[in-house]
């Protein structure tokens, strides 16, 4: 039961575009003590049926790049097949490490954003006020 | 032309890499490098990150299955939630103060990384 309320929590962030897997995975890890790889499994499935409903809305919206998409699919099928190789026989706690390393990334890259936003921000009321 | 082909190869290899080794993430480089790189407006490079990630998530699926890492109670469990939390987040998103959640994030993030690095 617990997993469907990390499991709704995650589907709310995910919908924000802020990496609701991220959550999903340290939810699982921290609360429930599942192993990261265990934790990393349960994703890839958690990110399934949520990603089909929004891809079929984003065709109808005509919001995807099909050709692009297409293109980096491929490449990216190809990196997956790596990437998951790698991670699989890559040691629990060492997994963990990284991906905390990981995570410290994506907070520099959204601090650098939230700055920049808040800067554009200042700068649309400035062109209100004349 | 040549140019924008290694940068598409390079993106999605990495994406890929990236998706696979810690199983998210990969819309955290497509987004930005769709938009900054490529030139594609926010609402279409987030489309077309998830339509590209789908195709490296189901690749990743089997590789993590095959290591018996897959915990089918817990991953259909919080599939559900997050159908459900997904659907709420799309009626929720515009009523929310984004700054707000960003930063909210952002802090969140630092706490779990320090948890998975020294504790």
């Amino acid at each position: 039961m617990g997993e469907i309320v990390i499991g709704i929590i995650s589907g709310i962030i995910s919908g924000t575009g802020m990496g609701g897997g991220t959550i999903l995975i340290f939810l699982l890890t921290f609360l429930f003590k599942v192993d990261q790889h265990v934790a990393q499994a349960a994703n890839l499935i958690f990110f399934i049926p949520t990603s089909l409903i929004a891809i079929i809305v984003n065709i109808k919206n005509k919001n995807i790049n099909l050709k692009l998409g297409t293109l980096i699919s491929i490449y990216g099928i190809l990196g997956a097949i790596i990437g998951a190789n790698i991670s699989i026989n890559t040691d629990v706690i060492a997994l963990r490490r990284y991906f905390g390393i990981f995570l410290i990334i994506i907070s520099i890259h959204e601090i650098y954003s939230i700055i920049k936003q808040y800067k554009k921000g200042k700068i649309d009321k400035n062109k209100d006020n004349i | 032309m040549m140019k924008d082909l290694v940068k598409t190869i390079v993106i999605g290899f990495c994406a890929g890499v990236i998706c696979g080794f810690f199983s998210t993430g990969g819309g955290l480089i497509l987004v930005p490098a769709f938009m900054y790189s490529l030139k594609e407006e926010s609402k279409r490079a987030r489309g077309t990150a998830i339509f590209c990630i789908l195709p490296m998530v189901v690749t990743s699926s089997f590789f993590y299955y095959k290591g018996n890492y897959i915990d089918w109670k817990i991953a259909i469990l919080c599939a559900i939630g997050g159908t459900i939390g997904g659907y709420i987040g799309a009626r929720l998103l515009k009523k929310l103060p984004e700054m707000f959640l960003r930063i909210a994030f952002t802090v969140f993030l630092l706490y779990v990384a320090y948890n998975m690095i020294f504790v």
